[in-house]
């Protein structure tokens, strides 16, 4: 935001007061946030069915555009702008207009800290990571309030399946974050990358084994966390047809899956950014940082899409049974464990 | 305790080892066709879209008479040595393809075609007619013998598999339109 506001300082000169400066970067920053978003699911969808159609030894899309099928997400979207808005007659109407909305806005609201490059910061929070954790939790009542209005059978199921694994799965979530903020010291998603500068083992989760085990248990719990095989309880579309978005056409349903895959990225930048570096290259001084952010958050996010399209999807006695018994566990121990390392190796946060 | 650890152990492991499985899909060659642009090489007797080479056909009606479904339409006019065929047409919205035609036509002028997609807008354009009403086909021997057309009956001789292969495809039939064009053309 600082970049932003900079920008329009020098642009009109002191014709802005310092408020209209803060407004006007603002707005302009969560412009950003947006077009990134929905560029995140133009992308990420035919990604998506590309990884799927390669890993089951077919092409995926092919025919629309020149190349591979590139631009099928955008004749998607056309159909999808073309299709009948559709609310069930006895849906509970406003919180079912609502609901795909309340979704995008958890998820545009957590990009607002999320350093992409030096400066390049929607906005600089001295409690970055929690005000993450604690916003992205906000799509939970979309999900419910998806579910509940649509009157319908399937769409509840999934909304409370989705209500109950992404409650569950915020805890070690959040408590695999915990080491990383033990180190570095604080909250701040700039703090947080700077601390790992010099090199890839600087970076959080090379910094010892509880932490490589704190990473690997974030990479589970946000596929969790983002309703994503192997975890897509809420959405099962083998028994529940299509979770808490069954009823949903058109331009809403668009809103669902412009969220998922926003979230889908939104995880994997915030996983990057704590364990992975953020703009820190591998090695040398810093170039290109926001390419080399966005590179690696891409990575992730293609990893994800693998594990989804390899492992069956879990029951939801097993994926409880993974939460509790046996991530948060993990976690609690990393979180110790970290502790004690910091002590013994005589490092104060 | 063990149980436990074990099972972490596994279920780490397993998803990699399925994760190799599926990485090495994704270097591995699609076995898809790209269909529209390239396609499979079909059997000689393959039992495609039912066609009949009227060069060939006598109108003995065997084939419409042995139909199960009655898909086969054969209209002829006037009476011995001056008998022609003027229509012979195949209705594919009924025709089940199974092959009783072929089996029963006794100079192999009905025959199964390689055809297979003939993806329409209108199901009344799946009639296809192979006869020229402005050309009757002569049914007699001896009118054939002197127009020109095949008369010795194949005694039991395979299908030639090249004139199969041969058979007119969508593109070369003509076209039957009862309602005019509209349905919007294929």
């Amino acid at each position: 935001m600082q970049v932003m506001t900079d920008l329009f300082a020098r642009i009109f000169g002191d014709g802005l007061s310092p408020v209209g400066l803060l407004v006007a970067g603002g707005l302009t920053m969560a412009l950003i946030m947006a077009l990134v978003m929905a560029l995140c699911a133009i992308v990420f969808t035919w990604a998506e069915r590309k990884v799927a159609g390669f890993i089951q030894s077919r092409y995926g899309p092919m025919r629309v555009g020149r190349w591979h099928g590139v631009l099928q997400p955008v004749a998607d979207m056309v159909k999808i702008l073309g299709k009948e808005d559709i609310v069930p007659q006895d849906a509970d109407k406003p919180l079912f207009l609502l609901a795909p909305f309340v979704i995008f806005i958890g998820s545009l609201m957590a990009w607002a800290a999320i350093p992409f490059a030096p400066g390049f910061i929607a906005a600089d929070l001295d409690l970055g990571l929690f005000y993450i954790f604690a916003v992205s939790s906000a799509a939970t009542i979309g999900i419910l309030m998806a579910g509940w209005a649509s009157n319908n059978k399937w769409s509840l199921y999934g909304a409370a399946r989705g209500a109950a694994q992404a409650v569950s799965y915020e805890i070690p979530l959040t408590l695999a974050c915990i080491p990383v903020v033990m180190i570095t010291g604080s909250l701040n998603m700039n703090d947080i990358v700077i601390a790992q500068q010099g090199g890839i083992w600087h970076w959080h989760f090379l910094h010892d084994p509880f932490l490589f085990v704190a990473f690997l248990l974030y990479f589970v719990a946000s596929i969790a966390e983002v309703n994503r095989g192997p975890f897509d309880m809420p959405e099962t579309e083998s028994e529940l047809v299509a979770g808490y978005h069954t009823e949903y056409t058109g331009m809403r349903f668009a809103f669902f899956f412009l969220a998922e895959y926003a979230n889908l990225f939104l995880v994997s930048c915030v996983a990057t950014a704590v364990f992975l570096g953020g703009w820190q290259p591998l090695f040398g001084p810093v170039f290109l940082p926001g390419l080399v952010f966005v590179i690696k958050a891409v990575l992730l996010v293609l990893l994800q899409m693998w594990l989804r399209w390899t492992l069956p999807r879990l029951r939801v006695d097993q994926l409880m049974h993974v939460c509790w018994k046996v991530m948060v566990p993990l976690a609690l121990i990393c979180v110790l464990g970290a502790g004690i390392w910091m002590l013994a190796t005589g490092q104060t946060g | 305790m063990t149980q436990y650890l074990r099972d972490i152990y596994e279920a780490v492991t397993s998803a990699l080892k399925g994760m190799r499985i599926t990485g090495k899909h994704v270097v591995r060659k699609p076995v898809t066709l790209q269909f529209p642009d390239e396609r499979w090489v079909l059997p000689a007797r393959f039992k495609g879209f039912i066609i009949n080479d009227v060069n060939l056909c006598d109108g003995c009606l065997r084939c419409a008479k042995v139909c199960p479904v009655d898909c086969i339409y054969i209209e002829t006019m006037g009476k011995g040595k001056d008998r022609f065929m003027h229509r012979y047409a195949v209705d594919y919205n009924k025709c089940i393809w199974c092959g009783l035609c072929t089996e029963e036509c006794p100079t192999f002028a009905c025959q199964h075609s390689l055809d297979y997609d003939h993806a329409l807008y209108d199901r009344r354009r799946l009639v296809y007619e192979f006869v020229d009403p402005a050309r009757p086909v002569p049914c007699h021997k001896e009118r054939r013998q002197q127009m020109g057309y095949f008369v010795e009956q194949v005694a039991a001789a395979p299908p030639d598999p090249d004139r199969i292969a041969k058979a007119p495809r969508r593109a070369d039939l003509p076209e039957t339109a009862p309602g005019g064009a509209e349905g919007g053309g294929a």
